[in-house]
């Protein structure tokens, strides 16, 4: 029973690293230019695809890829913005919501084309460590460990770096970051590229541990969201915290309850949180 | 005679349909203060806005030691030397006060002196030496003000725009503000003033214009626009 215990909290804290990963990637765009990414989910899936051929065609280990599909998630945001959102940044969020939408459906629906909704899963064995009774994938605990480097990347970029200033500064004031000489367009590119570059690096992560079809993104922005609202939106930190949060949840309550009661008690908290502090659990304001 | 760092000539723009603009000129001479005076709603910050490109000039031209920046973005303007303080100050409040002055070093020019401009600025307001580390949002709207003009500092200008930097200022605050820009002058820095305090404003002008209705209505020295009785009717309350 105790070692039960232990497996879940265990797998629920690498879980919800991943889990908190994907949702900074939301709360980045989200924090810095108002916009509800909704073709999130699709990103992420567009990640696990990258990830698995990666693995299937050139045999890079998944965990080597995540570099690469960071910076391919980096570059087709930067354009995804300058085609798709660009134009609209400053009109209402109705505006930007439905051009995120229909980025998704693009996604999805040229995914569903070429890679049918036939689920797929990276061939990879890694082994297992055993903590005690409890057996755990190494492929949970590199992806947890991954999630963590990547979020460490992801703060020092946006607090040691020129560029990672400018967003900070744009997401504040855009305005101002014109007139201190930054190229505010750029930097918002910049800025969605990352937030995708995450959500990608998240589902290449994920297609360690998971089968996926180009549907599979869905779950993961749902839980984002929920994420968000946990740690309150445009607080990374407070999204990885939310990340554990939601993944210590989802693997306790499951040891008592059917496992598809989790999005059901997922939503649950997202209303309750909406009810009771709408800016967020952890959110400063 | 002063080599001449600002023109602008026969400018229009607006806001969507609304033209605030109607064919405004003048020149900002190299190593001067030039003050912008004007009621509230004449288009004081419009012409700001359009001088440093937040705002697209619908007509005319401005140009910048000879170089026409007209159709230039704001940062570009602003990697050449043209800095603002803008009005309401603009500082990055979830920022410390020393990242907030990292931000006025963004451009290449700027950022190789950082340090020594750096020191400068704090030598200028010691004060925002001992709250360095804090977020700008916790500072008192004097101390934003004051951050606001070092961090514009920072940005080493070429031409030092100010618009309104004493509004909603305590009396001793404003005082404090002038004698800033009066060093500053004394440095040899161009500046442009956008001010609502007329007579301190005169006071250290070298040349000044009067703005109404989105048009320039008069124009002198600091000295003879004071001494003018329309001035003085209009604008000084005596």
């Amino acid at each position: 029973m105790v070692s039960a215990w232990i497996g879940a909290i265990l797998s629920g804290i690498l879980l919800g690293l991943l889990y908190g990963l994907a949702a900074i990637g939301l709360n980045l765009i989200w924090g810095v230019m108002n916009v509800i990414n909704l073709s999130h989910g699709a990103f992420i899936a567009l990640g696990m695809f990258s990830s698995y051929f990666l693995a299937h065609y050139l045999h890079v280990s998944p965990f080597l890829g995540v570099v690469f599909v960071l910076g391919f998630g980096i570059v087709i945001g930067m354009i995804t913005y300058l085609v798709s959102l660009h134009k609209i940044i400053s009109a209402p969020e109705l505006s930007t919501l439905l051009a995120t939408y229909s980025v998704s459906l693009i996604i999805i629906g040229l995914g569903t084309f070429i890679f049918t909704t036939n689920p797929r899963a990276i061939d990879i064995h890694l082994g297992s460590v055993s903590v005690g009774e409890t057996v755990l994938p190494m492929t949970k605990i590199l992806t947890g460990l991954f999630s963590i480097v990547t979020t460490a990347w992801f703060y020092f970029f946006l607090y040691k770096t020129w560029s990672g200033k400018a967003i900070r500064s744009v997401s504040m004031n855009r305005d101002a970051a014109e007139l201190m000489g930054i190229n505010t367009t750029a930097t918002l590119a910049l800025a969605f590229g990352i937030g995708v570059g995450l959500a990608m690096t998240a589902g290449s992560l994920a297609a360690t541990i998971f089968p996926f079809t180009i549907l599979s993104g869905g779950g993961y922005e749902l839980k984002s969201f929920v994420i968000c609202v946990l740690g309150g939106l445009g607080s990374p930190i407070g999204a990885l915290v939310g990340g554990l949060v939601l993944g210590l949840i989802e693997n306790l309550v499951t040891l008592k309850i059917p496992t598809s009661y989790v999005p059901f008690l997922e939503f649950l908290i997202l209303v309750f949180i909406l009810i009771v502090k709408p800016t967020g659990l952890l959110a400063r304001r | 005679m002063n080599d001449i760092a600002l023109t602008v000539e026969n400018l229009e723009t607006g806001y969507g349909e609304l033209q605030i603009l109607w064919g405004v000129s003048l020149t900002v001479r190299s190593g001067q203060l030039t003050t912008i005076l004007g009621a509230n709603g004449a288009g004081k910050t419009t012409l700001l806005r359009a001088v440093t490109g937040i705002l697209p000039a619908w007509k005319g031209k401005i140009t910048f030691k000879g170089e026409d920046i007209t159709s230039l973005s704001p940062h570009k303007r602003a990697s050449m030397g043209i800095v603002m303080v803008p009005e309401g100050r603009m500082i990055f409040p979830e920022m410390t006060v020393f990242e907030n002055l990292e931000m006025g070093a963004f451009t290449k020019r700027a950022r190789e002196n950082m340090k020594d401009t750096m020191e400068h600025a704090l030598t200028l307001f010691p004060r925002l030496k001992e709250r360095l580390s804090q977020k700008a949002g916790t500072l008192s709207g004097g101390e934003q003000q004051m951050l606001a003009i070092a961090r514009g500092l920072m940005a080493k200008p070429e031409i030092f725009i100010f618009d309104e930097p004493s509004l909603g200022l305590a009396p001793r605050l404003v005082i404090e503000v002038f004698e800033i820009l009066l060093k500053l002058k004394e440095e040899g820095i161009t500046m442009l003033l956008v001010e609502q305090n007329v007579h301190l404003s005169l006071a250290i002008s070298d040349y000044a214009y009067i703005l109404a209705e989105g048009k320039l209505v008069m124009e002198g020295t600091g000295e003879e626009l004071e001494q003018s009785d329309e001035v003085r009717k209009a604008y000084l309350g005596v």
